[in-house]
């Protein structure tokens, strides 16, 4: 164990070189490294240690490889069971260890704040927060091996290509420079060249403008199993977070056989099952939901309106030919009688009729998502961080998030934490392009100059006997116009390193050279391959650009770790604001309660009603033996409260002077309230 | 109608007691078992655990998980070990009861594990299927409600739930509001109170009955629904009994959370029954054919059971169909349909997580059918108004049924009851056995005519042979050997949903022998043009890409390197096992 570990702080070194910190030993140091698995865990049980009275570890089950997945459960004073919780969960896709450490700073924050902080404090006293920042260890085990290969899936054996044999066909560091590139391979039937603007990058050659392919393109490795494909069937398995139920891609190797396959997954779906008083989730993973809203799957168009099949639809007297929303059909259904007693509900219309899945974020909801998006963008601008829109990722399909939105049903934000950035480009001011031209009178360009002209025309692709010169000479008898030249160089082929569109993958290289001194990238280097020949070893490394040089990783956390604590503010809180009791003369009372919500969300998300995760509010009247109930219900129920909004229930009693009325109103959501009124 | 009701009634007995019969040999411990009884799951168990004395060669019984409450939940695997092992055997799958008031897929299966067993060795038909087939089989897939069902007060509708405690009102209380058997009889009926306002009145040909008050009519009674008191004071009845959820609903193929798919439950494989199933199925990776008993009405069902993901492959559907015609014929009544298309839609259920997922061509019978409707023949094609449907002389031939068919043992004559709630009520109905079920007298012919069904299925797993060999000796040591690979069933060696979704590894060929090199290997295309289209060569073996399909076969020619002869072995992960040798002189 210990010399793959000196291995592995050898190879990392070599990766982070030029003055990066190197990989520290000591959990207990502010060290400026990622930690892998194992001091992760130690780290959360020196938290335990360090504050017994508000942190509990525990763990919620096993990954695929038999690795313990560890949770911090941060609870104040008081009653635990019974009140609102947050899950903050990381890195289930297994690389992405910044979002590991950030929830543990979190975690630290919360604890060492808790003394000192007031608002801390009452977050911790009012609530339970789970921190889950390992939730793919063999996935981050795998990033911290001696080999970066830039898979990150779990531990189960998958049979890949189907062949009946099982991880036969993995990848190999040919080159032993401790990561997993790409072999190019000069093939009549390759389809690659290399960018014209920046040749160590490859990309797929374009028949229109007259490119002709040149490489093939495979990663490292070599034919283990003689089937003649390269690394179809690596070890290490299906990818957690593809493996949950929304939007699942069912038979994709690496999403899993099925929803819930696997056993970080199905660890993390019983744990959720398990805690229905989870009322918001605060994800780090490379889905950043909060600046691309973008969701998996397209909505039908008019999705929520349904037809009526035709026997049906006479019974209950509606158009088969029209749409109805599955209100309106319950609706007709019930009062129809169809339910013989039974009341028809919309999500029974729904099954019947097969209507699928919600696909997009509820109506109701978007206001919360919006706010937060307003309140996080200027969060990232005052960190000076706004490059993270630029590629920021929305929700995957199969994730985590999805699951926790579409069919956990509450609120949820997920952010990457970082991203490569972007060097904004510089274009000259006064560069001659095509478009330029066409506005340009003759004078305006004879006005600007040989030397000009000249460089214009190189850069155009001009023929080398098309001199400045010659083309100025042209214009000049009348020979020549500019918008003719337009037109003409609009026609032309592009000279290679032309004006043309950066590789999509430039700007992460340009940041490998500057920030990383060339470390994110290994230049081509030809070897001799044992079944491909000649080939040229190179690319970008696996792991580049999921997260920072451990030495930048404090600013991004710390922000994020800010704002997070901030939305776990917004929490709805369920108040009995008002309790009354109205003498009506004999023994008659008038009980009035008045219900509302003093947090800055509603009560539960429009898609948690939906899908009928959230549960409405349940109030309860509490009667003595000696009071009976007149008019209204003993128990009611409440869909839902609006930010700032009220709502009244009333009930007639009949009571004896001096008893109490207790009014109790819960949800597993929002925990319980109760209020006790006497009557006077 | 009536008349060939009785004919093949009749001939049902007679077979069945002439496989009683047929008794040349007596072994040492004899079972003997009767169709005409409901057997709970520790009958099951020792049933099972009696058969596997008696025929300790061809029968092992395991316990393949516990449910909720801790039964066992059984499975009984049947080769013929003088055939080879299992695991080079297309295997069968039948399961029964995933429903718990659906018991009768139970005694339809232990009919034919029996079966098979009285008659190894004694008809070709049996005794050629369990040297070919080996048999996995599970009866009760959810044997808490089984025993519920058969043994407590239950309606012919449930339980169908397992008994993981749900609450199903939302009161923060588990499973405090279930049904109760008010009268003792057994079953629980429905309670009515006599109402001058009520929207039923007694039906004008029969006293048990009610029909629906015409506008403008006095009332007389008002039902109140299933027997029961309100439990936990909360105004309702009944609201909240054991689990309240659907096992076939939470397997991991298309699988919709509770919103969409009732009953679905939290996650797919939630719960300890359906892990249990899916880890025995998922164990046995030979099983290509299987059969998953329901109830009711007389169909036999395949997949898809929605239509979100498309339908199932066009070359497996064409195998569906074949078998599923043939199915028709012998279970008269029963009909083919397609569960998304005819009847409803199903989300997460057994039979696509078996063919989506794990390319088995699996079938879904929903037994029996209404033995009342049989007494007055319905008039096709005729519009009805929901209401006469309701007040159809049906209704008047099923008490005629129950009183001089089933001799009042399935119905409850109307008493009076004293109820906490509602104070003077009758209670009274159909009885947990009136529906779904079969009577006792047709259970033996449920069960005959739905093993044949699966048998044949069964009998229809792929068969492969090699055929048509050629040797042709070449310079150099070289021989050409030209075979084909032949599939005598229906089945193909590989679903088309497996070849194109990559599901499981593919068909092989493999070339053995001493000194024995396989150089290279085509597909025939035009034997006369001696035209191949080249197939991927392995060391000494090469993939049959798409397998053989049924009735079907591929053609190859082969140019090996060798001496003496060679053996070709056909190695199929559903289809079988194959061998033959092959003189290169």
């Amino acid at each position: 164990m210990n010399r793959n570990r000196r291995f592995a702080i050898l190879s990392l070194s070599i990766f982070l070189a030029g003055g990066l910190a190197v990989f520290g030993q000591a959990p207990a140091a502010k060290a400026a490294a990622y930690r892998n698995p194992a001091e992760i865990g130690a780290a959360m049980k020196a938290l335990a240690g360090k504050y017994p009275a508000l942190a509990r570890l525990e763990t919620i089950g096993k990954s695929a490889g038999g690795r313990e997945i560890p949770i911090l459960r941060l609870a104040g004073g008081g009653k635990v069971e019974g009140r609102p919780a947050v899950l903050v969960s990381a890195n289930l896709e297994g690389g992405h260890v910044i979002g590991t450490e950030a929830a543990l700073r979190l975690a630290e924050k919360l604890l060492a704040g808790y003394a000192q902080d007031k608002k801390i404090a009452a977050l911790l006293d009012a609530r339970t927060i789970y921190i889950a920042p390992l939730l793919n260890p063999d996935g981050t085990e795998a990033f911290f091996g001696a080999v970066k290969t830039g898979r990150f899936g779990n531990g189960r054996p998958v049979d890949e290509d189907a062949d009946g044999a099982v991880d036969e066909d993995g990848f190999e560091d040919l080159n032993k420079d401790g990561k997993i590139t790409q072999m190019r391979v000069k093939d009549p039937e390759g389809r690659w060249i290399p960018d014209p603007k920046e040749p160590r990058l490859m990309r797929l050659a374009d028949s229109k403008k007259g490119e002709k392919g040149i490489y093939k393109i495979y990663s490292e490795g070599i034919d283990n199993d003689g089937d003649r494909e390269y690394n179809e069937d690596p070890a290490g398995g299906v990818l957690p977070n593809r493996n949950f139920p929304h939007d699942f891609e069912y038979l994709v190797k690496t999403a899993g056989l099925y929803p819930a396959s696997e056993p970080e997954s199905v660890a993390l779906l019983k744990f959720m099952d398990g805690h229905q008083e989870i009322a918001l989730v605060l994800n780090f993973s490379s889905e950043n939901t909060i600046l691309n809203q973008q969701q998996t799957a397209q909505a039908k168009a008019g999705g929520d309106k349904v037809r009526v099949p035709k026997d049906l639809a006479q019974y209950v007297g509606l158009d088969p030919e029209k749409d109805y929303t599955l209100k309106e059909v319950a609706d007709a259904a019930n009062a129809a009688g169809l339910g013989g007693g039974m009341t028809i509900t919309e999500d029974m219309i729904a099954s019947f009729l097969g209507s699928g899945p919600a696909v997009q974020i509820d109506q109701a909801d978007q206001p919360v998502f919006e706010a937060a998006a307003k309140d996080y963008k200027d969060a990232l601008k005052a960190a000076k961080m706004e490059g993270l829109e630029k590629h920021a990722r929305g929700v995957g399909k199969g994730s985590f998030v999805a699951y926790a939105y579409y069919q956990f049903g509450v609120p949820v934000f997920s952010t990457d934490l970082w991203q490569i950035p972007e060097a904004k480009k510089e274009e000259p001011a006064d560069k001659i392009t095509a478009d330029k031209l066409k506005d340009m009178t003759n004078d305006q360009f004879l006005a600007l100059g040989e030397e000009k002209i000249g460089a214009f025309l190189k850069d155009a692709g001009a023929p080398p006997n098309m001199t400045a010169k010659v083309i100025m000479e042209a214009v000049k008898a009348g020979k020549l116009k500019t918008a003719q030249m337009a037109d003409m160089m609009a026609q032309m082929p592009k000279k290679p390193g032309a004006d043309g569109e950066d590789h999509p993958d430039a700007y992460k290289l340009q940041w490998s050279d500057t920030a990383l001194k060339g470390a994110g990238f290994a230049a081509w280097t030809p070897f001799k391959h044992p079944q491909l020949g000649d080939v040229e070893i190179g690319g970008f490394c696996p792991c580049l650009g999921l997260n920072p040089p451990a030495a930048e990783m404090d600013a991004p956390i710390s922000a994020h770790v800010d704002f997070y604590l901030k939305l776990m503010g917004n929490l709805p809180v369920l108040e009995i604001s008002g309790l009354k009791a109205e003498f009506l003369g004999g023994d008659l009372y008038k009980v009035t309660a008045y219900f509302s919500n003093a947090g800055k969300w509603p009560t539960s998300t429009g898609q948690g009603r939906r899908a009928r995760t959230a549960w409405p509010i349940r109030v309860e009247l509490g009667l003595d033996k000696a009071q009976t109930l007149f008019s209204g219900q003993p128990t009611e129920t409440i869909p839902v409260i609006n930010s700032g909004e009220t709502t009244k229930l009333e009930w007639t009693i009949r009571a004896k002077k001096g008893s109490k009325v207790t009014v109790k109103a819960w949800a597993p959501k929002l925990g319980t309230v109760q209020s006790t009124v006497v009557m006077d | 109608m009536r008349k060939k009701f009785g004919l093949s009634l009749a001939a049902g007995i007679l077979l069945f007691a002439g496989l009683l019969g047929l008794q040349p040999a007596q072994p040492a411990a004899e079972v003997v078992l009767s169709f005409d009884h409901f057997y709970d799951n520790a009958a099951i168990g020792k049933a099972l655990q009696d058969l596997r004395a008696a025929y300790p060669q061809l029968l092992t019984v395991q316990s393949i998980g516990k449910s909720v409450l801790g039964r066992d939940i059984w499975a009984a695997i049947l080769n013929s070990p003088k055939t080879g092992p299992a695991e080079r055997k297309p295997g069968y799958y039948i399961d029964g009861n995933i429903h718990g008031n659906e018991i009768q897929g139970g005694e339809v299966a232990l009919y034919t594990v029996y079966y098979l067993l009285k008659n190894y060795g004694k008809t070709e038909f049996a005794t050629q299927l369990l040297d070919r087939i080996v048999f996995y089989v599970v009866p009760s897939m959810n044997p808490d409600s089984r025993d519920f069902f058969i043994n407590k007060a239950a309606d012919p509708n449930s339980p169908r739930t397992g008994w993981v405690p749900i609450d199903d009102d939302r009161d923060g209380r588990l499973d405090e509001d279930p049904p109760e058997d008010l009268d003792g009889d057994g079953s629980i009926t429905m309670m009515r109170k006599r109402d001058p306002l009520g929207r039923m009145k007694t039906s004008p040909d029969d006293p048990r009955l009610m029909v629906p008050v015409k506008p403008g009519e006095k009332g007389e009674w008002t039902m109140l629904g299933e027997e029961g008191i309100d439990n936990d004071g909360d105004g309702m009845i009944n609201e909240d009994g054991p689990g309240g959820y659907d096992m076939n609903r939470n397997f991991g193929y298309n699988w919709q959370p509770e919103y969409v798919q009732g009953g679905a439950g939290p996650y797919p494989f939630a719960w300890p029954e359906t892990v249990a199933v899916r880890d025995f199925v998922l164990a046995h990776p030979n099983i290509m054919g299987a059969q998953s008993y329901h109830n009711f009405g007389g169909m036999i069902l395949r997949g898809p059971g929605a239509k979100n993901l498309g339908d199932y492959n066009p070359a497996d559907i064409r195998v569906f169909e074949e078998i599923a015609k043939r199915g028709e014929k012998i279970i008269p009544g029963y009909k083919y349909t397609i569960v998304y298309k005819d009847m409803y839609t199903v989300y997460g259920g057994t039979i696509d997580f078996m063919y989506a997922d794990l390319g088995i061509f699996c079938f879904s019978n929903e037994l029996d059918m209404d033995p009342i409707a049989e007494m007055s023949p319905k008039k096709e094609g005729s519009e009805e108004n929901i209401m006469d449907r309701i007040n159809r002389q049906e209704n008047l031939d099923e008490m005629i049924f129950r009183d001089n068919v089933e001799m009042g043992e399935n119905f409850t004559n109307w008493k009076p009851y004293k109820h906490p709630l509602y104070g003077d009520i009758e209670i009274g109905g159909p009885r947990k056995f009136s529906s779904r079920v079969p009577p006792f007298f047709k259970l033996a012919e449920t069960c005959h005519r739905n093993a044949a069904f699966s048998l044949y299925h069964a009998d229809q797993m792929p068969v492969v042979g090699f055929e048509n060999i050629s040797v042709k000796k070449l310079d150099g040591g070289i021989y050409q050997v030209d075979f084909m690979a032949t599939n005598a069933k229906i089945t193909p060696t590989i679903t088309g949903q497996a070849v194109s979704q990559k599901l499981h590894r593919p068909d092989r060929i493999i070339v053995g022998g001493k000194n024995a090199t396989l150089l290279a290997v085509g597909e025939m295309r035009d034997r006369y043009l001696n035209q191949t289209s080249p197939v991927k060569t392995l060391k000494n073996a090469f993939d049959v890409i798409g397998g053989v399909p049924g009735r079907g076969r591929r053609e190859y020619r082969m140019l090996v390197k060798g001496s003496g002869s060679i053996t070709l072995t056909f190695d199929s992960l559903k289809g079988g096992f194959a061998e033959k040798t092959i003189d290169l002189n």
